[in-house]
């Protein structure tokens, strides 16, 4: 009986702790939090400001409400934000950090270290930047994306519109260009579009944090392929004829010899063929699309090596040549003298559902 | 008068269906006793007279009859006499020598026919079920296993109110120190007097009597019970109880019918994950609700967590207020519609369904989708096997939502943690709960 008491006031003493102990009056329920879906930053005049759009519920459906707010940290802007809105600002959910081009010309080393400090943003998240001023912009967003809270991060969404030559780059892999000695990375470019949703520019050649050129959308998509990206259902238009990315693959080997680093790359590309002007054989399909990849990626080089951004990565390749020390020159001493020997091997897989002529 | 009539006529004086008649068997004088709520007495001397004539004609002496009507019992042995009467037995006296006679007579027929089962749905399996006679259930096992290694050791517990219990193993598949050390425990408690399971547990098997799990496994099925004792398992009859009680119970009772085994091997594999699905839904639905509602909303993906938070609008309770209210009405439903006779009860299942299904969504008190969980909960809950088993399932849910509200996912964790540890402590005489039974005969899967 004793036992049967002591064990009783024992459990009900660990119970009580637990109650009086957990700190579970801070939860809040779902729908008193507001989700942000995307985050637009701008720098002006050393005060960041902050736009969210949040998808608001109501008995309807979804609407889209647009704060925005300065400070002299991204975080004090969100806390201003959080404090003029009748539910708090949680931004485990942001998927989308959008980028004005300026501030992102200036670097942005601080916010993205920022970023992956801080516990509620994932390092997942997508970053962009936007080719305009935010605020007009989001104004655009607001009057046109309504019926769907996610419209923006949709674009990115690799199961929703994401496409083959957009480049889709996370803030832990800015992180990681930041922090590493060869490799950058490329951000894509966006603005308002006139009929619906957003118009998409190229992607940014990224240096240590900062803006320093552009590619087009065609570039990205080699890029993407290059770094083993899917790049499944483009459509590359020729003068002759248009065909469809069915599978690609890339191959390297890497020479380093008297302090040149030589770079071969193989791409095959199975394609299939959508659309025909005029007669053409396979053959000439071949060789126009062998010419017209060759000439865009030696364009894309030819970038990568002037504004030494390695945002191909090649200098992954010769980690295991240079030594540590002068690896820290790879982008300033070794990237502009790279050689690469770029191929391309195309294979018709088909010529869709029916023959060329 | 005979010692042992009177003595029987002392004890039973305030019972007006006890009787004791005067007759003459072959010039003797001879004292009928008996209950006649128990026994038919008109067919019982109608056999009795048979019995005496057939005895004239062939000039069977009367000590033989006497061995051919029943077990001869010694006057001085009242108890067991009374014992006799109160089950039924017809005590024949005979005056003269003053011997008894305990003679199995016409029963009246209080039993009910062996019938389908009530509380246990079978799938393609055979439908007999067990009934409240001991003998009928013996016996019914015994058409299930057609082999001399099934031993049946019956026991009279309890001085004042006697109820007999029936223990069943299978020789030569049962651990026989488990059997041992049932038997011992009924032979050391057999004074002790039970009325109930809880009784029976606690009393004669010394089991703590604080257990969510109980250790008897129950099924009301011969197919069933055959099947365990196969597997080396004891069965317990306990007379007027229709089921049998199977000892050790273990974990996979829970998810594993013998009439699977009537269905081709991956249809049986698959219904079997079904359950088990099914118990693992039970258990974490509710809590998961509450975690990604309250606490971490950020495991969600983005367009799942909006049309959460839609539902939602209004609403004036937290999350875990809400679990547990509705939790509560639906215990209360099922509760209510196992107690009401047949023909009220639907009216509970439509009442139950207007409030479940629209009116408290209507009224915002609670979300959609707290609904859709609920009603998930309730059928997952019913897909493994046995009710008592369920029971246990729908009270540990409770550890869950309570730990989610806390602690959120990891609370989940925590308390699937906490409940598995406790099915982990759990033993019968040392046989662990979840262990497998395995026997060297025993065939595979369960």
């Amino acid at each position: 009986m004793k036992r049967t008491l002591k064990r009783g006031a024992g459990l009900s003493a660990v119970v009580g702790l637990l109650c009086a102990l957990c700190g579970c009056w801070d939860n809040r329920d779902i729908d008193h939090r507001s989700l942000p879906v995307v985050m637009g930053v701008a720098l002006h005049d050393d005060l960041y400001e902050v736009v969210l759009q949040i998808p608001e519920t109501s008995q309807k459906g979804i609407d889209i409400r647009i704060i925005s707010q300065t400070g002299k940290t991204i975080n004090q802007a969100v806390d201003k934000i959080s404090e003029r809105m009748e539910t708090s600002v949680d931004l485990l959910h942001l998927k989308l950090i959008l980028v004005e081009t300026e501030y992102a010309r200036e670097g942005l080393t601080d916010s993205i270290s920022s970023f992956m400090r801080a516990r509620d943003i994932s390092p997942k998240t997508i970053i962009a930047i936007c080719d305009e001023k935010l605020d007009p912009f989001f104004d655009y967003v607001a009057s046109s994306m309504t019926p769907k809270g996610t419209t923006l991060y949709d674009c990115f969404e690799k199961n929703a519109g994401w496409n083959p030559q957009m480049s889709l780059t996370r803030i832990w892999e800015v992180y990681r260009s930041i922090h590493s000695y060869t490799r950058d990375v490329a951000i894509p470019i966006i603005k308002s579009g006139r009929s619906g949703t957003i118009d998409y520019l190229g992607s940014a050649l990224i240096k240590n944090g900062k803006m320093v050129d552009r590619i087009s959308p065609e570039e990205t998509l080699l890029f993407n392929s290059f770094n083993g990206q899917s790049a499944q259902g483009k459509i590359e238009v020729m003068d002759h004829a248009s065909v469809l990315i069915l599978r690609s693959s890339v191959r390297h080997r890497s020479k380093f010899a008297h302090g040149t680093p030589h770079l071969d790359v193989r791409i095959t590309l199975k394609v299939s063929i959508v659309e025909t002007k005029g007669s053409v054989t396979s053959k000439l399909v071949k060789k126009e699309v062998e010419e017209i990849l060759a000439k865009r990626f030696d364009g894309m080089l030819h970038k990568v090596q002037t504004q030494e951004s390695d945002i191909l990565g090649l200098g992954q390749y010769f980690r295991k040549d240079i030594p540590r020390a002068q690896l820290r020159n790879w982008r300033t001493e070794y990237l502009p003298k790279l050689k690469v020997d770029f191929k391309i091997n195309t294979i018709i897989q088909n010529d869709g559902n029916t023959k060329l002529t | 008068m005979h010692t042992l009539i009177q003595e029987m006529k002392n004890k039973f004086s305030g019972d007006d269906d006890f009787f004791a008649l005067e007759e003459t068997f072959m010039d003797s004088r001879v004292v009928l006793a008996g209950f006649n709520t128990l026994l038919d007495i008109a067919t019982t001397k109608l056999g009795l007279q048979a019995y005496i004539e057939a005895a004239v004609l062939t000039g069977t002496a009367r000590d033989e009859l006497k061995a051919e009507l029943g077990e001869v019992c010694d006057r001085s042995d009242s108890a067991k006499a009374r014992l006799s009467l109160l089950t039924g037995k017809l005590l024949i006296c005979f005056e003269d020598d003053g011997s008894c006679v305990i003679m199995e007579p016409t029963p009246k027929p209080l039993n009910r026919a062996i019938e389908p089962p009530i509380n246990e749905n079978v799938f393609q399996g055979s439908l007999n079920s067990f009934t409240e006679d001991i003998h009928a259930n013996i016996g019914i096992v015994r058409k299930q296993l057609l082999t001399d290694n099934l031993r049946v050791g019956s026991y009279h517990i309890g001085t004042e109110e006697t109820t007999k219990i029936s223990l069943l193993y299978y020789e030569g598949r049962t651990n026989m120190e488990f059997i041992h050390k049932l038997v011992g425990q009924i032979q050391k408690n057999r004074s002790r007097q039970i009325e109930n399971l809880q009784q029976l547990s606690k009393k004669i098997m010394g089991f703590p009597s604080w257990v969510l799990i109980s250790k008897f496994s129950q099924t009301e099925l011969p197919q069933e019970a055959a099947n365990f004792l196969r597997k080396g398992r004891a069965v317990l009859f306990i007379d007027r109880l229709p089921i049998a009680l199977v000892v050790p119970s273990l974990l996979w009772d829970v998810f594993f019918l013998d009439s699977d085994r009537n269905l081709p091997l991956p249809l049986m594999l698959f219904l079997r994950a079904l359950r088990l699905i099914g118990a693992w839904l039970t258990v974490v639905l509710p809590g998961l609700y509450v975690a990604l509602v309250s606490v971490n909303p950020e495991v969600l993906r983005i367009e799942m967590a909006i049309s959460i938070a839609q539902t939602r609008v209004g609403i004036p309770y937290p999350a875990i207020i809400e679990m547990i209210l509705m939790l509560f009405i639906l215990e209360l439903i099922i509760e209510a519609s196992i107690r009401l006779p047949k023909n009220i009860g639907p009216t509970i299942t439509m009442v139950g369904g207007i409030i479940l299904g629209q009116a408290v969504v209507q009224a915002k008190l609670v979300s959609n989708l707290l609904i859709i969980i609920l009603a998930a909960t309730t059928i997952s809950n019913s897909t493994i096997v046995g009710l008592q088993h369920s029971l246990s399932l729908r009270i540990s849910k409770y550890v869950i939502v309570i730990m989610a509200a806390i602690y959120g996912v990891l609370g989940i964790l925590e308390g699937l943690l906490l409940i598995c540890a406790y099915v982990a402590s759990l033993n019968t005489y040392g046989i662990p709960y979840i262990g497998f039974s395995s026997k060297k005969d025993e065939i595979k899967h369960g």
